[in-house]
């Protein structure tokens, strides 16, 4: 008879998308996991996009 | 300038860089600044009330064509006196939507703040940014109906953050 091998570890849970009151926690994981200048692109991002819709233009990035 | 043209974040901090203004970051881009996933369209600056940094502000507005975002659509340009006495100056410039802020929150000043803030190399720029916490605090007391959309985000950012920093010090 052999040795036993050890059960494999039960991996660990995956950490919560959503808090309580409702907040896209792997949004906010992902924007930490960025420099602050890539969170300052990122925000003018969003800004120019939305400006972009808002005047009926389609962005060809 | 364009009504319609987005305000252009990094311009208008090489900007206030540039002139020497003693500021701090706050509001929507210091949040984002910090982690938290917001939008905001403006940027908020926190300005030091000394009359040198005045002048400096001051010619920094009218190098940048600033006016007042009045909703009866008058012209009115900042100028020292404003500066000097009025609170809040939500401005339209060549590169966006400034608000020029002497105090947030409950009547805090730069010179309460001064000491809550990071300071964030961005590229080249090394400005100062208000800390999560006391962006939080300034919402909490500002207590505006978009103040509280947001608050929410930025406390389960704080809470995130303070795991990550938690796990690398162990």
């Amino acid at each position: 008879m052999g040795t036993p091998t050890n059960p494999e570890p039960e991996p660990a849970p995956s950490p919560p998308a959503e808090s309580p009151d409702g907040v896209d926690l792997t949004l906010i994981r992902w924007t930490l996991s960025l420099t602050p200048l890539e969170r300052l692109e990122l925000l003018q991002d969003w800004v120019d996009g939305l400006a972009e819709l808002r005047n009926g233009r389609i962005s060809e990035r | 300038m364009d009504g319609s043209r987005s305000v252009k974040f990094r311009g208008l901090l090489q900007a206030l860089l540039r002139h020497e203004v003693d500021f701090l970051v706050v509001g929507g881009v210091a949040a984002q600044l910090e982690g938290a996933p917001i939008v905001t369209f403006d940027l908020d600056i926190l300005y030091d009330k000394t009359p040198e940094n005045l002048d400096r502000l001051l010619s920094l507005v009218q190098e940048l064509k600033a006016r007042y975002r009045d909703p009866a659509g008058r012209h009115i340009e900042p100028d020292l006196a404003k500066l000097q006495t009025l609170r809040t100056h939500l401005l339209l410039t060549e590169l966006g939507a400034l608000d020029l802020l002497s105090e947030i929150g409950a009547g805090r000043t730069y010179q309460d703040l001064a000491g809550r803030t990071i300071l964030y190399e961005l590229g080249e720029d090394r400005v100062r940014v208000l800390e999560l916490s006391a962006v939080i605090e300034s919402k909490e007391q500002a207590n505006r109906d978009k103040d509280r959309a947001v608050l929410p985000v930025l406390r389960q950012t704080l809470i995130l953050k303070n795991g990550i920093r938690g796990a690398e010090k162990r």
